[in-house]
Protein backbone atom coordinates (compact mmCIF):
# COMPACT_ATOMS: atom_id res chain seq x y z
CA UNK A 1 0.00 0.00 0.00
CA UNK A 2 1.39 3.69 -0.61
CA UNK A 3 1.52 6.06 2.04
CA UNK A 4 0.29 9.29 1.03
CA UNK A 5 1.91 12.36 2.57
CA UNK A 6 1.26 16.23 2.70
CA UNK A 7 3.72 18.07 4.50
CA UNK A 8 3.28 21.30 6.46
CA UNK A 9 6.35 23.39 6.64
CA UNK A 10 6.75 26.93 7.80
CA UNK A 11 8.27 28.83 10.58
CA UNK A 12 8.28 28.63 14.05
CA UNK A 13 5.03 29.71 15.35
CA UNK A 14 3.29 29.73 12.07
CA UNK A 15 0.86 26.85 13.30
CA UNK A 16 2.44 23.53 12.13
CA UNK A 17 1.43 21.61 14.72
CA UNK A 18 -2.02 23.38 15.41
CA UNK A 19 -2.37 23.10 11.40
CA UNK A 20 -2.02 19.42 11.96
CA UNK A 21 -4.28 18.74 15.24
CA UNK A 22 -7.08 20.52 13.12
CA UNK A 23 -7.74 17.69 10.89
CA UNK A 24 -5.92 14.47 12.41
CA UNK A 25 -7.40 11.62 13.30
CA UNK A 26 -5.26 10.54 15.92
CA UNK A 27 -3.60 12.56 18.55
CA UNK A 28 -0.69 14.33 16.97
CA UNK A 29 2.41 13.15 17.95
CA UNK A 30 4.79 15.72 18.64
CA UNK A 31 8.47 15.24 19.17
CA UNK A 32 8.35 16.31 22.84
CA UNK A 33 5.63 14.77 24.04
CA UNK A 34 6.72 11.20 23.15
CA UNK A 35 10.27 11.52 24.28
CA UNK A 36 8.58 13.01 28.11
CA UNK A 37 8.18 9.55 29.29
CA UNK A 38 12.19 8.48 28.39
CA UNK A 39 14.73 9.22 30.83
CA UNK A 40 16.87 13.00 29.98
CA UNK A 41 19.56 11.17 28.31
CA UNK A 42 17.24 9.08 26.49
CA UNK A 43 15.39 11.73 25.51
CA UNK A 44 18.03 13.98 24.33
CA UNK A 45 19.14 10.86 21.80
CA UNK A 46 15.72 10.18 20.72
CA UNK A 47 13.86 13.41 19.74
CA UNK A 48 13.15 13.98 15.94
CA UNK A 49 11.94 17.27 16.19
CA UNK A 50 8.81 16.67 13.97
CA UNK A 51 5.43 16.63 14.28
CA UNK A 52 3.05 13.57 12.86
CA UNK A 53 -0.78 13.20 12.68
CA UNK A 54 -3.04 11.13 10.57
CA UNK A 55 -6.05 11.74 8.67
CA UNK A 56 -8.24 8.12 8.30
CA UNK A 57 -10.32 7.70 4.87
CA UNK A 58 -13.60 5.85 4.64
CA UNK A 59 -11.74 2.90 3.04
CA UNK A 60 -9.13 2.45 5.59
CA UNK A 61 -6.34 4.26 3.70
CA UNK A 62 -4.38 6.70 5.94
CA UNK A 63 -3.13 10.01 5.04
CA UNK A 64 -0.07 10.72 7.24
CA UNK A 65 0.66 14.56 7.50
CA UNK A 66 3.82 15.79 8.53
CA UNK A 67 5.19 19.08 9.95
CA UNK A 68 8.49 20.21 9.80
CA UNK A 69 10.91 20.95 11.83
CA UNK A 70 9.95 24.08 12.47
CA UNK A 71 13.85 25.95 12.87
CA UNK A 72 15.07 27.01 8.87
CA UNK A 73 18.78 25.62 10.01
CA UNK A 74 17.46 21.62 10.37
CA UNK A 75 16.26 21.87 6.29
CA UNK A 76 18.65 18.61 5.94
CA UNK A 77 15.31 16.54 7.52
CA UNK A 78 12.97 17.51 4.13
CA UNK A 79 14.40 16.29 1.45
CA UNK A 80 13.46 13.20 3.33
CA UNK A 81 9.95 14.03 4.57
CA UNK A 82 9.01 14.95 1.71
CA UNK A 83 9.52 11.58 -0.58
CA UNK A 84 5.96 10.69 -1.61
CA UNK A 85 3.97 13.75 -0.64
CA UNK A 86 1.17 15.11 -2.14
CA UNK A 87 1.67 18.38 -1.96
CA UNK A 88 3.04 21.01 0.66
CA UNK A 89 0.71 23.23 2.85
CA UNK A 90 3.14 26.43 3.63
CA UNK A 91 1.80 28.36 6.71
CA UNK A 92 3.55 31.87 7.49
CA UNK A 93 3.17 34.15 10.42
CA UNK A 94 2.49 37.38 9.55
CA UNK A 95 3.77 38.95 13.05
CA UNK A 96 7.60 37.60 11.98
CA UNK A 97 10.06 40.56 11.24
CA UNK A 98 10.12 39.56 7.48
CA UNK A 99 7.24 37.27 6.23
CA UNK A 100 7.82 37.73 2.87
CA UNK A 101 11.17 36.43 3.36
CA UNK A 102 10.30 33.35 5.43
CA UNK A 103 8.11 32.87 2.37
CA UNK A 104 10.93 32.82 -0.26
CA UNK A 105 12.72 30.75 1.61
CA UNK A 106 10.45 28.23 1.97
CA UNK A 107 9.45 28.32 -1.88
CA UNK A 108 13.36 28.39 -2.71
CA UNK A 109 13.44 25.04 -0.09
CA UNK A 110 10.69 23.19 -1.51
CA UNK A 111 10.74 24.70 -5.22
CA UNK A 112 11.30 21.02 -6.67
CA UNK A 113 8.82 19.36 -4.65
CA UNK A 114 6.51 22.24 -5.42
CA UNK A 115 7.15 21.72 -8.94
CA UNK A 116 6.64 18.21 -8.58
CA UNK A 117 3.23 18.77 -6.94
CA UNK A 118 1.32 22.30 -5.41
CA UNK A 119 1.64 24.41 -2.96
CA UNK A 120 -1.40 26.26 -0.84
CA UNK A 121 -0.48 28.83 1.51
CA UNK A 122 -1.85 29.80 4.98
CA UNK A 123 -1.17 33.38 6.69
CA UNK A 124 -1.22 32.88 10.53
CA UNK A 125 -1.54 35.48 13.17
CA UNK A 126 -3.08 38.29 10.85
CA UNK A 127 -5.86 39.05 13.43
CA UNK A 128 -2.61 40.50 15.54
CA UNK A 129 -0.63 41.92 12.42
CA UNK A 130 -3.10 42.57 9.41
CA UNK A 131 -0.34 43.64 7.43
CA UNK A 132 1.13 42.27 4.56
CA UNK A 133 -2.03 41.86 3.65
CA UNK A 134 -3.23 38.36 1.52
CA UNK A 135 -3.30 40.92 -2.36
CA UNK A 136 0.24 41.75 -0.70
CA UNK A 137 1.54 38.15 -0.59
CA UNK A 138 -0.27 37.73 -3.99
CA UNK A 139 1.62 40.92 -5.68
CA UNK A 140 4.95 39.37 -4.12
CA UNK A 141 4.22 35.85 -5.38
CA UNK A 142 3.87 37.11 -8.88
CA UNK A 143 6.76 38.73 -8.94
CA UNK A 144 7.69 34.69 -8.99
CA UNK A 145 5.18 34.58 -11.47
CA UNK A 146 3.40 32.14 -8.93
CA UNK A 147 -0.21 31.71 -8.65
CA UNK A 148 -0.98 29.66 -5.29
CA UNK A 149 -4.17 30.23 -2.99
CA UNK A 150 -3.33 32.05 -0.35
CA UNK A 151 -5.48 32.29 2.32
CA UNK A 152 -5.94 33.91 6.05
CA UNK A 153 -6.04 30.99 8.18
CA UNK A 154 -6.21 30.68 11.84
CA UNK A 155 -4.63 27.18 12.68
CA UNK A 156 -7.05 26.53 15.11
CA UNK A 157 -10.08 26.52 12.83
CA UNK A 158 -10.48 22.69 11.13
CA UNK A 159 -12.60 24.69 8.50
CA UNK A 160 -9.78 26.76 7.73
CA UNK A 161 -6.98 24.16 7.35
CA UNK A 162 -9.73 21.89 6.26
CA UNK A 163 -10.38 24.98 3.00
CA UNK A 164 -6.39 25.10 2.75
CA UNK A 165 -6.34 21.31 2.22
CA UNK A 166 -8.51 21.40 -0.44
CA UNK A 167 -7.08 24.50 -2.44
CA UNK A 168 -4.34 22.14 -2.50
CA UNK A 169 -6.61 19.24 -3.83
CA UNK A 170 -8.28 21.19 -6.68
CA UNK A 171 -4.44 23.40 -7.60
CA UNK A 172 -3.56 19.31 -8.56
CA UNK A 173 -6.81 18.77 -10.35
CA UNK A 174 -9.59 21.15 -10.45
CA UNK A 175 -11.92 18.09 -11.50
CA UNK A 176 -11.98 16.77 -8.74
CA UNK A 177 -14.97 15.60 -7.12
CA UNK A 178 -16.20 14.53 -3.63
CA UNK A 179 -15.62 10.59 -3.64
CA UNK B 1 30.75 14.05 31.61
CA UNK B 2 32.12 16.94 33.21
CA UNK B 3 35.29 16.86 32.27
CA UNK B 4 34.22 16.26 28.68
CA UNK B 5 32.17 19.51 28.93
CA UNK B 6 35.14 21.59 30.34
CA UNK B 7 36.43 20.95 26.75
CA UNK B 8 33.53 21.99 25.03
CA UNK B 9 32.62 25.39 24.25
CA UNK B 10 29.46 26.30 26.41
CA UNK B 11 26.76 27.90 24.55
CA UNK B 12 23.16 29.59 25.58
CA UNK B 13 20.51 30.07 23.35
CA UNK B 14 18.29 32.52 22.87
CA UNK B 15 14.60 33.33 20.87
CA UNK B 16 13.85 29.36 20.29
CA UNK B 17 10.77 27.16 21.65
CA UNK B 18 11.24 23.89 23.25
CA UNK B 19 11.65 21.72 20.33
CA UNK B 20 13.94 24.32 18.35
CA UNK B 21 15.80 24.18 21.24
CA UNK B 22 16.42 20.27 21.58
CA UNK B 23 17.32 20.38 18.07
CA UNK B 24 19.67 22.69 18.28
CA UNK B 25 21.26 20.67 20.99
CA UNK B 26 21.06 17.78 18.69
CA UNK B 27 22.65 19.85 15.62
CA UNK B 28 25.39 20.88 17.95
CA UNK B 29 26.12 17.19 19.13
CA UNK B 30 25.93 15.79 15.74
CA UNK B 31 26.53 17.67 12.05
CA UNK B 32 28.21 19.98 14.45
CA UNK B 33 30.39 17.31 15.80
CA UNK B 34 29.99 18.08 19.73
CA UNK B 35 32.05 21.16 19.52
CA UNK B 36 29.69 22.91 21.70
CA UNK B 37 27.25 22.05 24.28
CA UNK B 38 24.06 24.10 25.32
CA UNK B 39 24.20 25.14 28.92
CA UNK B 40 22.05 27.75 31.09
CA UNK B 41 22.88 31.27 30.53
CA UNK B 42 24.76 32.01 33.98
CA UNK B 43 27.19 29.18 32.53
CA UNK B 44 27.66 30.19 28.55
CA UNK B 45 30.87 31.13 27.40
CA UNK B 46 28.99 32.26 23.59
CA UNK B 47 25.47 33.15 23.46
CA UNK B 48 23.52 31.88 20.15
CA UNK B 49 20.62 33.89 19.23
CA UNK B 50 17.75 33.21 16.48
CA UNK B 51 17.54 37.14 15.48
CA UNK B 52 14.52 36.23 13.13
CA UNK B 53 12.80 35.59 16.81
CA UNK B 54 10.23 38.66 17.39
CA UNK B 55 12.04 39.90 20.25
CA UNK B 56 15.59 39.17 19.29
CA UNK B 57 16.19 43.43 20.18
CA UNK B 58 15.28 43.00 23.50
CA UNK B 59 17.28 40.08 24.06
CA UNK B 60 20.38 41.41 21.80
CA UNK B 61 20.02 44.43 24.27
CA UNK B 62 20.17 42.40 27.12
CA UNK B 63 22.57 39.92 26.60
CA UNK B 64 24.88 43.10 25.79
CA UNK B 65 24.48 44.94 28.68
CA UNK B 66 24.60 41.95 31.39
CA UNK B 67 27.67 39.89 30.11
CA UNK B 68 29.06 42.90 27.70
CA UNK B 69 32.10 40.44 27.19
CA UNK B 70 30.47 37.18 25.88
CA UNK B 71 30.71 36.88 21.96
CA UNK B 72 27.30 36.87 20.47
CA UNK B 73 26.32 34.86 17.58
CA UNK B 74 23.00 35.85 15.15
CA UNK B 75 21.33 33.05 13.38
CA UNK B 76 19.13 35.06 11.00
CA UNK B 77 17.37 34.91 7.47
CA UNK B 78 18.59 38.21 6.31
CA UNK B 79 22.01 39.24 6.52
CA UNK B 80 23.10 41.33 9.76
CA UNK B 81 25.59 43.44 10.35
CA UNK B 82 26.06 44.51 13.85
CA UNK B 83 28.96 45.37 16.02
CA UNK B 84 30.36 42.76 18.53
CA UNK B 85 28.30 40.01 17.09
CA UNK B 86 28.81 36.99 14.71
CA UNK B 87 26.25 36.37 11.94
CA UNK B 88 25.34 33.15 10.84
CA UNK B 89 23.00 32.97 7.50
CA UNK B 90 20.07 30.46 8.04
CA UNK B 91 19.73 27.53 7.01
CA UNK B 92 22.40 26.75 9.27
CA UNK B 93 24.77 25.15 8.08
CA UNK B 94 26.92 22.95 10.72
CA UNK B 95 30.89 24.18 8.99
CA UNK B 96 29.50 27.97 9.62
CA UNK B 97 28.25 27.28 12.62
CA UNK B 98 31.40 25.59 13.46
CA UNK B 99 33.66 28.71 11.98
CA UNK B 100 31.09 31.07 14.14
CA UNK B 101 31.40 29.10 17.55
CA UNK B 102 35.57 29.19 17.31
CA UNK B 103 35.60 32.80 16.10
CA UNK B 104 33.87 33.41 19.31
CA UNK B 105 35.98 30.77 20.70
CA UNK B 106 39.03 33.16 19.73
CA UNK B 107 37.60 36.69 21.00
CA UNK B 108 36.69 34.85 24.30
CA UNK B 109 40.42 33.54 24.87
CA UNK B 110 41.41 37.16 23.56
CA UNK B 111 42.80 35.96 19.93
CA UNK B 112 42.11 37.52 17.13
CA UNK B 113 39.64 36.39 14.13
CA UNK B 114 41.98 36.02 10.92
CA UNK B 115 39.64 35.44 8.48
CA UNK B 116 35.81 34.85 7.77
CA UNK B 117 34.71 31.99 6.21
CA UNK B 118 31.80 30.58 4.88
CA UNK B 119 28.86 32.46 5.71
CA UNK B 120 29.86 33.39 9.24
CA UNK B 121 30.60 36.92 9.65
CA UNK B 122 32.23 38.79 12.80
CA UNK B 123 31.79 42.57 12.54
CA UNK B 124 33.66 45.04 14.62
CA UNK B 125 32.56 47.87 13.35
CA UNK B 126 28.51 48.12 12.13
CA UNK B 127 28.24 48.66 7.92
CA UNK B 128 24.29 48.54 8.09
CA UNK B 129 22.22 49.18 10.99
CA UNK B 130 19.99 45.47 11.73
CA UNK B 131 16.59 45.35 10.75
CA UNK B 132 15.56 43.53 13.92
CA UNK B 133 12.29 45.16 14.66
CA UNK B 134 11.60 46.00 17.73
CA UNK B 135 8.02 45.43 18.04
CA UNK B 136 7.87 45.00 21.73
CA UNK B 137 8.67 48.56 22.58
CA UNK B 138 5.85 49.21 20.19
CA UNK B 139 3.51 47.11 21.86
CA UNK B 140 3.94 48.67 25.36
CA UNK B 141 3.08 51.80 24.32
CA UNK B 142 0.18 50.87 22.61
CA UNK B 143 -0.75 48.54 25.16
CA UNK B 144 -3.81 49.86 26.54
CA UNK B 145 -4.80 51.16 23.07
CA UNK B 146 -4.69 47.33 21.82
CA UNK B 147 -6.71 46.00 24.41
CA UNK B 148 -9.39 48.66 23.81
CA UNK B 149 -9.20 47.56 20.25
CA UNK B 150 -9.00 43.92 21.34
CA UNK B 151 -12.06 44.20 23.02
CA UNK B 152 -13.98 46.42 20.51
CA UNK B 153 -12.63 43.35 18.38
CA UNK B 154 -14.28 40.56 20.00
CA UNK B 155 -17.94 42.45 20.09
CA UNK B 156 -17.32 42.49 16.55
CA UNK B 157 -18.54 38.17 16.14
CA UNK B 158 -20.10 38.77 12.73
CA UNK B 159 -16.75 39.39 11.11
CA UNK B 160 -16.20 36.11 8.86
CA UNK B 161 -19.63 34.67 10.42
CA UNK B 162 -21.08 33.82 7.31
CA UNK B 163 -18.48 32.52 5.71
CA UNK B 164 -18.06 30.07 8.47
CA UNK B 165 -21.46 29.03 9.09
CA UNK B 166 -22.40 28.57 5.59
CA UNK B 167 -20.56 25.44 3.66
CA UNK B 168 -20.48 25.08 -0.22
CA UNK B 169 -23.07 22.10 0.28
CA UNK B 170 -25.26 24.22 2.34
CA UNK B 171 -25.18 27.20 -0.19
CA UNK B 172 -27.27 25.63 -3.06
CA UNK B 173 -30.73 26.36 -1.76
CA UNK B 174 -29.15 30.00 -0.17
CA UNK B 175 -28.89 31.33 -3.63
CA UNK B 176 -31.64 32.28 -4.34
CA UNK B 177 -33.55 31.75 -7.75
CA UNK B 178 -34.44 34.38 -10.73
CA UNK B 179 -38.42 34.34 -12.20
CA UNK B 180 -38.69 34.30 -15.38
CA UNK B 181 -34.78 32.90 -16.45
CA UNK B 182 -35.05 28.96 -17.20
CA UNK B 183 -31.48 28.03 -16.70
CA UNK B 184 -31.81 24.42 -18.65
CA UNK B 185 -32.25 26.21 -21.71
CA UNK B 186 -29.15 27.54 -23.38
CA UNK B 187 -30.33 30.65 -25.48
CA UNK B 188 -31.91 32.12 -21.96
CA UNK B 189 -29.26 31.32 -19.82
CA UNK B 190 -27.12 33.40 -22.10
CA UNK B 191 -29.20 36.53 -21.16
CA UNK B 192 -28.96 36.12 -17.71
CA UNK B 193 -27.59 38.93 -16.78
CA UNK B 194 -27.90 41.98 -14.34
CA UNK B 195 -26.77 45.25 -13.80
CA UNK B 196 -25.03 45.72 -10.77
CA UNK B 197 -25.92 49.67 -10.44
CA UNK B 198 -29.55 48.70 -10.39
CA UNK B 199 -29.10 47.07 -7.23
CA UNK B 200 -28.13 48.20 -3.48
CA UNK B 201 -24.56 46.59 -4.45
CA UNK B 202 -24.06 49.43 -7.21
CA UNK B 203 -24.50 51.60 -4.15
CA UNK B 204 -22.55 50.42 -1.78
CA UNK B 205 -19.74 49.59 -3.65
CA UNK B 206 -19.95 53.59 -5.19
CA UNK B 207 -20.51 54.44 -1.14
CA UNK B 208 -16.95 52.05 -0.22
CA UNK B 209 -15.05 54.13 -3.14
CA UNK B 210 -15.80 57.45 -2.00
CA UNK B 211 -15.25 56.64 1.83
CA UNK B 212 -11.65 55.37 0.59
CA UNK B 213 -11.01 57.77 -1.45
CA UNK B 214 -12.46 60.83 1.15
CA UNK B 215 -11.16 58.46 3.80
CA UNK B 216 -13.88 59.42 5.59
CA UNK B 217 -16.76 57.19 7.96
CA UNK B 218 -19.63 57.45 5.61
CA UNK B 219 -23.03 55.98 6.16
CA UNK B 220 -25.02 54.95 2.89
CA UNK B 221 -28.93 56.52 3.81
CA UNK B 222 -30.93 54.38 1.19
CA UNK B 223 -34.09 54.30 2.77
CA UNK B 224 -33.27 50.87 3.98
CA UNK B 225 -31.47 49.54 7.02
CA UNK B 226 -28.45 51.96 8.01
CA UNK B 227 -24.90 50.95 6.80
CA UNK B 228 -22.01 52.37 7.75
CA UNK B 229 -18.74 52.26 6.32
CA UNK B 230 -15.13 52.26 7.61
CA UNK B 231 -12.31 52.72 5.38
CA UNK B 232 -9.34 52.62 7.62
CA UNK B 233 -10.41 49.27 9.51
CA UNK B 234 -11.80 47.92 5.96
CA UNK B 235 -15.38 47.56 7.84
CA UNK B 236 -19.09 47.37 7.23
CA UNK B 237 -21.72 47.96 9.69
CA UNK B 238 -25.13 47.27 8.66
CA UNK B 239 -28.41 46.78 10.81
CA UNK B 240 -29.35 44.14 9.46
CA UNK B 241 -29.32 40.22 9.31
CA UNK B 242 -27.60 38.37 6.44
CA UNK B 243 -31.39 36.76 6.12
CA UNK B 244 -32.45 40.59 4.73
CA UNK B 245 -29.76 41.62 3.49
CA UNK B 246 -30.05 38.53 1.29
CA UNK B 247 -33.43 39.59 0.47
CA UNK B 248 -32.80 43.29 -0.14
CA UNK B 249 -29.78 42.52 -2.44
CA UNK B 250 -31.95 40.91 -5.04
CA UNK B 251 -34.85 43.42 -5.49
CA UNK B 252 -34.02 46.09 -8.22
CA UNK B 253 -34.30 49.73 -6.77
CA UNK B 254 -36.31 51.62 -8.43
CA UNK B 255 -35.73 54.76 -10.32
CA UNK B 256 -37.28 56.85 -8.00
CA UNK B 257 -36.06 55.30 -4.74
CA UNK B 258 -32.15 56.28 -6.21
CA UNK B 259 -32.92 59.88 -5.39
CA UNK B 260 -33.13 59.06 -1.94
CA UNK B 261 -29.72 57.75 -1.77
CA UNK B 262 -26.96 59.43 -0.15
CA UNK B 263 -24.02 59.35 2.01
CA UNK B 264 -23.46 61.31 5.35
CA UNK B 265 -20.13 61.82 7.06
CA UNK B 266 -20.71 60.20 10.97
CA UNK B 267 -18.45 60.55 14.11
CA UNK B 268 -17.62 56.86 15.14
CA UNK B 269 -18.01 58.00 18.31
CA UNK B 270 -21.25 59.82 18.60
CA UNK B 271 -22.89 56.71 16.25
CA UNK B 272 -25.01 54.37 18.34
CA UNK B 273 -24.22 50.70 17.11
CA UNK B 274 -26.76 49.96 20.34
CA UNK B 275 -25.84 46.25 21.35
CA UNK B 276 -25.18 45.43 17.40
CA UNK B 277 -21.45 44.75 17.06
CA UNK B 278 -22.23 41.61 16.10
CA UNK B 279 -23.21 43.74 13.20
CA UNK B 280 -19.77 44.49 11.52
CA UNK B 281 -17.98 42.72 8.77
CA UNK B 282 -15.00 42.84 6.60
CA UNK B 283 -15.54 45.29 3.91
CA UNK B 284 -14.44 42.45 1.59
CA UNK B 285 -16.51 39.40 2.88
CA UNK B 286 -19.55 41.84 2.72
CA UNK B 287 -19.56 43.10 -0.71
CA UNK B 288 -18.36 39.79 -1.73
CA UNK B 289 -21.46 37.83 -0.30
CA UNK B 290 -24.25 41.07 -1.60
CA UNK B 291 -22.63 40.23 -4.82
CA UNK B 292 -23.65 36.64 -4.56
CA UNK B 293 -27.21 37.77 -3.46
CA UNK B 294 -27.70 39.96 -6.05
CA UNK B 295 -26.52 37.61 -8.57
CA UNK B 296 -28.69 34.78 -7.60
CA UNK B 297 -27.17 33.24 -10.26
CA UNK B 298 -27.11 35.73 -13.04
CA UNK B 299 -23.55 36.56 -14.54
CA UNK B 300 -23.39 40.72 -14.32
CA UNK B 301 -23.73 42.98 -17.55
CA UNK B 302 -20.58 44.14 -17.66
CA UNK B 303 -18.93 40.85 -18.79
CA UNK B 304 -19.50 39.71 -22.10
CA UNK B 305 -20.41 36.42 -21.54
CA UNK B 306 -18.44 35.34 -25.02
CA UNK B 307 -15.33 36.39 -24.29
CA UNK B 308 -13.30 34.38 -21.51
CA UNK B 309 -12.13 35.98 -17.84
CA UNK B 310 -9.49 35.45 -16.12
CA UNK B 311 -8.34 35.38 -12.02
CA UNK B 312 -6.15 37.39 -11.19
CA UNK B 313 -5.55 35.40 -8.19
CA UNK B 314 -7.12 33.03 -5.44
CA UNK B 315 -9.90 34.46 -3.50
CA UNK B 316 -9.21 34.62 -0.32
CA UNK B 317 -12.03 31.81 0.48
CA UNK B 318 -11.40 31.22 4.02
CA UNK B 319 -12.90 34.30 5.25
CA UNK B 320 -15.38 34.65 2.24
CA UNK B 321 -18.47 32.44 1.83
CA UNK B 322 -17.80 29.53 -0.31
CA UNK B 323 -20.17 28.90 -3.11
CA UNK B 324 -20.86 25.69 -5.19
CA UNK B 325 -17.95 24.68 -6.89
CA UNK B 326 -16.03 27.92 -6.52
CA UNK B 327 -12.59 26.47 -5.60
CA UNK B 328 -13.10 24.28 -8.86
CA UNK B 329 -13.72 27.07 -10.79
CA UNK B 330 -10.94 29.26 -9.03
CA UNK B 331 -8.69 26.49 -9.57
CA UNK B 332 -9.17 25.92 -13.49
CA UNK B 333 -9.50 29.68 -14.12
CA UNK B 334 -6.50 30.70 -12.30
CA UNK B 335 -4.97 28.16 -15.43
CA UNK B 336 -5.85 30.28 -18.13
CA UNK B 337 -8.85 32.24 -19.55
CA UNK B 338 -12.12 30.35 -20.02
CA UNK B 339 -15.43 31.31 -20.69
CA UNK B 340 -18.25 31.25 -18.29
CA UNK B 341 -20.00 27.98 -20.75
CA UNK B 342 -16.57 26.35 -21.15
CA UNK B 343 -16.02 26.73 -17.34
CA UNK B 344 -19.36 25.06 -16.95
CA UNK B 345 -18.79 22.67 -19.53
CA UNK B 346 -15.40 21.89 -18.18
CA UNK B 347 -16.43 21.03 -14.98
CA UNK B 348 -19.92 19.75 -15.71
CA UNK B 349 -21.76 22.27 -13.20
CA UNK B 350 -24.60 24.62 -13.87
CA UNK B 351 -23.73 27.80 -15.20
CA UNK B 352 -25.71 29.09 -12.96
CA UNK B 353 -22.37 28.08 -10.30
CA UNK B 354 -19.99 29.92 -12.77
CA UNK B 355 -22.05 32.82 -12.96
CA UNK B 356 -22.39 33.69 -9.22
CA UNK B 357 -18.68 33.29 -8.38
CA UNK B 358 -17.84 35.58 -11.32
CA UNK B 359 -20.26 38.04 -9.95
CA UNK B 360 -18.48 38.20 -6.51
CA UNK B 361 -14.62 37.47 -7.84
CA UNK B 362 -15.80 40.63 -10.88
CA UNK B 363 -17.03 42.59 -7.56
CA UNK B 364 -14.07 42.20 -5.42
CA UNK B 365 -11.64 43.30 -8.39
CA UNK B 366 -9.90 39.37 -8.70
CA UNK B 367 -11.87 38.92 -12.31
CA UNK B 368 -10.63 40.13 -15.49
CA UNK B 369 -12.13 39.85 -18.93
CA UNK B 370 -9.48 38.60 -21.42
CA UNK B 371 -8.89 40.64 -24.02
CA UNK B 372 -6.07 39.46 -26.71
CA UNK B 373 -7.34 37.52 -29.36
CA UNK B 374 -5.23 34.67 -28.74
CA UNK B 375 -7.11 34.19 -25.51
CA UNK B 376 -10.34 33.85 -27.94
CA UNK B 377 -9.25 32.18 -30.65
CA UNK B 378 -7.51 28.71 -28.57
CA UNK B 379 -9.62 26.33 -27.16
CA UNK B 380 -8.86 26.24 -23.53
CA UNK B 381 -7.18 23.09 -23.11
CA UNK B 382 -9.27 19.99 -21.40
CA UNK B 383 -9.39 19.25 -17.67
CA UNK B 384 -6.79 16.07 -17.13
CA UNK B 385 -7.54 14.23 -14.35
CA UNK B 386 -4.30 13.81 -11.46
CA UNK B 387 -2.42 10.48 -11.63
CA UNK B 388 -3.46 10.87 -8.23
CA UNK B 389 -6.98 11.71 -8.78
CA UNK B 390 -8.11 8.69 -6.85
CA UNK B 391 -6.85 9.22 -3.83
CA UNK B 392 -6.98 13.47 -3.81
CA UNK B 393 -11.10 12.18 -3.92
CA UNK B 394 -10.79 10.33 -1.14
CA UNK B 395 -8.70 12.66 0.25
CA UNK B 396 -11.54 15.54 -0.79
CA UNK B 397 -14.38 13.56 0.83
CA UNK B 398 -13.16 13.13 3.88
CA UNK B 399 -12.58 16.84 4.49
CA UNK B 400 -16.01 17.83 2.89
CA UNK B 401 -17.70 15.44 5.19
CA UNK B 402 -16.18 16.21 8.57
Amino acid sequence: MSQYKIIFTGPVGAGKTTAIQSISDVEPIKTDAAASDMTKKRKSATTVAMDYGIMKLEDGEKIHLYGTPGQERFDFMWDILTVGGLGLILLLDNTRADPFQDMQFFLDSFAGFITETSVAIGVTQMDLSSKPSIDDYHKQLQKSDMKPAVFAVDAREQKDISLLVQALLFTLDPGLEDE
Amino acid sequence: MKSKDKKLIQVALYGMDERTYKTMEMFLKGPCKGIAVVVDEQNAEIDLIDADYIKARDVLDERQSQTPERPIILLSLQELSLSGTIYVKKPVQSPDLITALKQGNEILHGGKVKKRAGSAKQDAEPKVEPKLEDKTESTVEEGEADKKELYKEQQKTRKHRTARDLTEVGFSSYMGHVDGVDFSDPEQVLLASYNPKNHFLGYVKTAIKVAKEKSRILQLNSGWKSLVIFPHSNEIWLDAGDKQLRIYAGLEIKKNSKNSMSLSPIDQDAFNFGEKMENFDDIDAFIWKLAIWTSKGQYPVSIDINRPVYLKQWPNFTRLVVTPHAMRIAALLIDGPRTAMNLADALNIKPQYVFVFISAAKTLGLLGQAKRNADILTVPPEVKPSKSKGILSRILGRLRGE
